[in-house]
């Protein structure tokens, strides 16, 4: 085969007169060009001026041979523009590095273009670029690449083209869920991502059977509370499946915390009135009063005594109302933690032995420790039994240790008010107890009904009103703003606006916080009125709490929080740059948007502020929330930097990013840190530590024995630091904390951010502050149960299997003297009442004597040996239930039967599966979370997991304490100094 | 085929109408026909570059060469030495790619030389030594490539009155280069002699200048140069000598220069 060897001749015939030999060259020339570019790029400049002559016929192929040269030349912008030139002569079908590179460029810049059109509309774009991109598109809808399509249009923002790549797939609804996957993690800009959602919700509709869970994410996210009230109360209407349906699009709902929303969708559901009004009405009622327990009897009565349609409705949007309004699924969540609570009280007393009496921050980072350990386990025996101990917190100290009881009692919807009331003010004024455990209890009630405050709002606002004291107001602020959380009700801002009119530093701080609070993510301009009150007054404490007000007033509002951001982030004062940061950590949080990881990292090296530097890495874990694997990646540089503030960030922006991930990398970046030369770092990296390992086990990551036994050092060494000592006993609370039974998670299951949890987070680490904030951190807690429900919103007994080791994923075995062999527990094992009893008593007499080690090894024995009888009885259930091997007794094993409802951590998802056979079928994929479940053999009788809910008054609580009964004192004797006289402060 | 086999037949009919007016120097007809021609030649799908296999295509190849060796000697005949570059790149693809399929032209060597030599008149010498590297051994002997060859060499030395002596030709057509290298090559001398002298006699100018005749001497002198002026049967050049032009040559500072360099560069290694 002859082959040319140059394309000299050719390129001499471009210079001929005649059309026809020119036209001829180029031809030539154009399929050339891949072998003889070289030689081409010295005549460019005559091919370029033949595109450029108007009246030369054959200008597309000129520019196309111009093309592949430029490409070749590496000159890609170039090359382009002379592609665009070509026109269809342009094949973006042809197979060739060459196509492939340009019009990924292409669509690059289409892209771009796009993204900076941002409206104005000023600049069109090129329509032959369009066009390009239009080529592709409908290639890729022809190769039915429709996934492709998808991101392209979604990329260039497209919605024409995203609606036809979906309509034209064959899996509708498969192309739907993925659509949705990438809206939420790759649109960056969130109108669009928005307008993306709406045309979800649209297309899901036109469909045969939507997959209404998802249209209802969709909806929250567009907070179209109207629309959602119509599918459930379509949904409610229609058969037994479909109520289950409700129920789970309900349940998920309520997973991404959002109140406001919530509520919203409750109010615009239909009143249940029906053939019985007042029935329907009492039904709700109850609901309302007495929680789900009433509710199942009642209508369990009501659909047997006439099953008319009516009345089922009417159930059934009470049932629906019941989880929208939080009160089921808290109190599901409550019994949960309460059963399975498996906190180790030898963990906490070895703490309390260790500190020194006299050390007052030790002594309330145990109680703070206690508190998170137990938190919504409603569990307060180690306070019962260190009654003496615990009187030694006064003042703020006191404040805290009454706020704790609003942790441990968390989600105690119903007798919240009840428990609290011994430290509540009472009507006569503030005659009764200290101020500071009134204004403790007012914060425990926030704390007990956050983001579930419909009940106690009117109560917490009373007491506001009705105090002038400063430290009552404190806790009555950051209670309301907790109970209120995102109502953004004008009635409360006011109020408290009021408070923080006064100008007491105390209370104003608290103010500015509970403001924040109220106004989540409303991005309203409030804002502005917050923000000049801050320029106005004296008072750092005010001015940052305003300004931690501020950055939650703009949570998630991204792009549309920039000019706000903007105006903070170059304030002179630190203080407002240090909001600034949280502003953009919290309005960006989990987006992992550039812009903003970009504008944080520059401020985190370049502010003159130490406290901004530090908010600024630190707001990279929130940015990166979503990503966990980024941000020890991004930080690891940081880590290492001179400025222990800068290496404080770090450590916390990896804790609060990789939460529960256990992941090596985090790992390996903060330990060095637990031993840094500052003892503030130490604190903050031991803390993150714990957050990254929590519910990890020896057997997934080693590092967690060798992490305890560092706290443990750290606890015991009479010459560590104060510092890092409180850090180690928080660590420690962190890392047990709910009775073991939950985690940290910025995120819901299906992905969107937990509203609660991250400003809870936030407020939390504003704790370098004010230590009464550390709580906050009690919000950001998710329990990790799988709760199986049936359609009578109750937990029929029925096993699960995880196909992992049970060591992978098992409790961390308790504490106990090495001598002790320790016997692995069956996970399935529910704690029967009698055995809890038991071990308590023994635990009391051990609190009494104080004999050192002997007693608690017996309690410990005791403990498991009746933890093994509750095993047996698991696994005999078992073998009748089905023919599944009985394998957890063997550590070996490969997987284990887990009963519902029952602890499923995040990572141990995956393994979890129905077994065949079963007599439930799941609503929805996830086993995680609350999940309704079909009954497949509805004419069998149903057995239920008897519910030993802390709840139910008299017998339970004989061997509680009875909470309620009893109060605990807190600080008996109050040594309080005269507050000092009013000064003005002179900077 | 037949379709093929026809055009062909046209395009050398056609060709031979081409040859016969060239050769009568009836150039403006002659490139009206080589015009067609060209046009004719897109239609052969067997010559560069596709290089197709078809039936026709030796005959082809053939009469695509010989179009433009024609069309090179057109433009030689009428001067136009952009077209001559033109025609000799679409040629020279038939003389290095195609040695295979078709048996050499007569006309290669004269071609080649041709232009070498037009290389050499437009001073392209780099483009020269290029295009004579790229010459077979042989090629090299061919007496049309060994005359460029030595011209060039003559110049290169300065050994002008070689230049000008050579006046034997292997083809007409190379008279038209050759009169113009002479002329360059005048020009030099006449440059030159404007420096090295005030006045020349005009016997010794007609040496100088190779020219046979006085009347040649004249004309030149009229044409090219008429700021010289002849008295007494003596040509007065009157170039203002312009003698500041030495300047004394900073030797300190480049020795001083180099031997630094030199230092570094012991240093470096």
């Amino acid at each position: 085969m002859t082959v040319a060897s140059t394309a000299s001749g050719l390129l001499a015939m471009l210079q001929e007169q005649q059309p026809q030999l020119k036209k001829y060259a180029l031809h030539n020339l154009n399929s050339l060009a891949d072998s003889f570019w070289h030689e081409i790029s010295a005549s460019i400049s005559t091919i370029e001026s033949f595109y450029e002559d108007e009246y030369f016929e054959q200008r597309e192929l000129a520019a196309l041979v111009a093309s592949k040269v430029f490409y070749y030349l590496g000159e890609h912008n170039d090359s382009l523009t002379y592609a665009l030139g070509a026109n269809s002569l342009f094949d973006v079908l042809e197979d060739s590095d060459y196509v492939r590179t340009l019009v990924a460029k292409c669509l690059d810049q289409y892209i771009a273009l796009r993204k900076t059109r941002e409206g104005e509309g000023a600049t069109a774009i090129d329509p032959r670029l369009v066009a390009i991109v239009e080529r592709m598109l409908d290639k890729c809808m022809q190769d039915r690449k429709y996934q492709q399509a998808i991101g392209m249009a979604l990329d260039s923002q497209r919605l024409d083209k995203l609606q036809e790549a979906i309509r034209k797939s064959e899996n509708v609804p498969g192309m739907l869920a993925y659509c949705f996957r990438l809206a939420r993690t790759h649109v960056d800009k969130r109108e669009f991502r928005q307008e993306v959602l709406r045309l979800i919700v649209n297309q899901h509709q036109g469909l045969h059977s939507p997959d209404y869970l998802t249209v209802c994410q969709c909806l929250m996210f567009l907070n179209d509370p109207q629309t959602v009230a119509n599918i459930l109360d379509k949904l409610i209407k229609g058969d037994k499946i479909e109520a289950l349906l409700a129920y789970q699009i309900a349940f998920d709902l309520f997973e991404n915390e959002n109140q406001l929303f919530l509520l919203n969708v409750r109010d615009r559901l239909p009143e249940a009135r029906a053939g019985s009004s007042s029935g329907g009405g009492e039904n709700t009622e109850t609901t309302e009063q007495n929680g789900m327990m009433d509710v199942s009897t009642s209508a369990e009565a009501a659909t047997n005594v006439e099953d008319s349609q009516d009345n089922i409705y009417v159930d059934r949007m009470g049932k629906l109302k019941g989880i929208l309004s939080g009160e089921t699924p808290i109190n599901l969540t409550l019994q949960f933690l309460y059963s399975r609570n498996k906190s180790d009280l030898l963990i906490l007393k070895t703490i309390k032995h260790s500190v020194e009496t006299r050390n007052s921050v030790c002594h309330s980072a145990t109680i703070y420790s206690n508190a998170l350990m137990h938190a919504g386990t409603t569990v307060d025996t180690f306070l019962r039994d260190n009654l003496d101990w615990l009187s030694r917190a006064t003042n703020w100290a006191k404040f805290s240790a009454t706020a704790g009881l609003g942790v441990i009692h968390r989600g105690h919807l119903q007798q919240g008010r009840s428990l609290m009331a011994p430290y509540l003010p009472q009507d006569g004024g503030t005659g009764g107890g200290s101020p500071y455990s009134e204004g403790g209890a007012l914060y425990a009630l926030g704390l007990i009904h956050a983001n579930h405050g419909e009940g106690i709002k009117s109560f917490l606002l009373e007491s506001l009103r009705k105090t002038n004291n400063e430290v009552i107001q404190h806790g009555a602020c950051l209670g309301l703003g907790l109970a209120a959380l995102g109502t953004a009700d004008d009635e409360i801002y006011e109020d408290i606006k009021h408070v923080l009119y006064t100008d007491s530093a105390i209370a104003g701080e608290a103010a500015g916080i509970a403001m924040g609070l109220l106004m989540v993510g409303s991005a309203s301009d409030k804002a502005g009125e917050m923000l000049t009150y801050a320029h106005d007054t004296q008072h750092e404490k005010i001015i940052r709490g305003l300004a931690l007000g501020i950055a939650l007033v703009v949570y998630g509002r991204e792009e549309e929080a920039d000019t706000l951001i903007e105006q903070m982030t170059r304030d002179q004062d630190p203080i407002l740059r240090y909001g600034g940061m949280y502003a953009l950590a919290l309005a960006y949080r989990g987006t992992s948007n550039n812009s903003a990881i970009r504008r944080l990292l520059h401020f985190a090296v370049s502010d003159v502020s130490d406290d901004v530097r530090r908010a600024a890495v630190l707001a990279l874990g929130f940015v990166l929330c979503s990503d966990p694997t980024q941000t020890p990646k991004i930080v690891s540089l940081l880590s290492e930097s001179y400025n222990a503030h800068v290496r404080y960030g770090a450590a916390m922006a990896v804790g609060i990013s990789c939460a529960g991930t256990a992941s090596s990398e985090a790992i390996s970046l903060l330990e060095p840190l637990t031993s840094d030369a500052v003892d503030f770092v130490r604190q903050g990296a031991l803390m993150a530590m714990a957050m990254v390992l929590m519910q990890a086990t020896e057997a997934r990551e080693p590092h967690v024995s060798v992490f305890r036994r560092q706290l443990d050092k750290i606890v015991s060494d009479k010459h560590e630091d104060t510092m890092s000592k409180m850090g180690a006993i928080l660590a420690y609370g962190i890392l047990d904390a709910g009775g073991r039974n939950v985690t940290i998670s910025l995120q819901s299951r299906t992905g969107h951010d937990r509203v609660m949890a991250v400003v809870g987070m936030a407020v939390f680490t504003q704790f370098w502050y004010w230590y009464p904030l550390t709580y906050f951190v009690s919000l950001s807690f998710a329990p990790t149960a799988f709760i199986g429900l049936n359609h009578e919103l109750r937990m029929p007994k029925f096993d699960i299997i995880s196909d992992a080791k049970p060591a992978l994923f098992a409790y961390p075995a308790p504490t106990a003297p090495p001598s002790v062999n320790v016997n692995i527990k069956l996970p399935t094992a529910v704690l029967s009442t009698s055995g809890r009893s038991k071990s308590k008593a023994k635990k009391d007499t051990d609190a009494k004597t104080k004999a050192e080690k002997q007693p608690d090894t017996s309690s410990q024995m005791d403990e498991s040996s009746s933890g093994k009888e509750a095993a047996k009885d698991g696994s005999e259930a078992m073998e009748v239930d089905s023919a599944v091997e009985k394998k957890a007794v063997n550590p070996e094993a490969t997987s284990e039967v887990l009963s519902n409802p029952a602890r499923v951590i995040p990572l141990q998802e995956k393994y979890v599966r129905f077994p065949e056979g079963c007599r439930y079928a799941p609503v929805k994929r996830t086993p995680a979370g609350f999940v309704m479940l079909r009954d497949l053999e509805p004419s069998e009788p149903v057995e239920l997991v008897s519910t030993d809910s802390p709840a139910s008054p008299a017998p339970a609580g004989g061997a509680n304490g009875a909470p309620a009964a009893a109060p605990i004192p807190m600080g008996g004797v109050d040594l309080e100094p005269a507050p000092p006289e009013p000064f003005v402060y002179v900077p | 085929m037949d379709s093929g086999n026809s055009k062909v037949l046209e395009a050398q009919r056609l060709y031979g109408r081409l040859e016969t007016s060239i050769f009568a120097r009836n150039f403006d007809s002659a490139r009206a026909f080589l015009n067609q021609l060209k046009v004719k030649l897109t239609e052969f799908s067997g010559l560069p570059p596709l290089y197709r296999h078809t039936s026709t295509q030796v005959e082809e190849l053939k009469l695509a060469r010989s179009i433009l060796e024609q069309a090179v000697l057109l433009s030689v005949g009428t001067e136009d030495q952009e077209s001559f570059e033109l025609h000799f790149l679409q040629l020279k693809p038939y003389y290095t790619d195609t040695r295979h399929l078709i048996p050499p032209s007569n006309f290669e060597y004269i071609m080649l030389g041709l232009n070498l030599l037009r290389l050499l008149v437009q001073n392209r010498i780099a483009e020269f030594h290029t295009e004579l590297e790229l010459l077979s051994p042989e090629a090299l002997k061919n007496d049309c490539i060994k005359i460029v060859v030595e011209l060039e060499q003559a110049l290169m030395e300065g050994a002008y009155n070689h230049v000008l002596r050579s006046r034997k030709v292997p083809h007409d057509s190379y008279n038209y280069f050759i009169n113009l290298l002479a002329k360059t090559v005048r020009d030099e001398i006449a440059g030159c002699s404007e420096k090295a002298y005030d006045f020349l006699t005009l016997d010794d100018a007609k040496t100088i200048f190779k020219f046979t005749r006085d009347q040649d001497l004249m004309t030149y002198i009229s044409e090219e140069h008429p700021d010289w002026e002849i008295r007494n049967r003596c040509v007065y050049f009157q170039k203002v000598k312009d003698f500041s032009l030495c300047k004394e040559i900073p030797s300190l500072q480049l020795i001083n220069q180099t031997l630094g360099y030199a230092r570094e560069l012991e240093r470096i290694v």
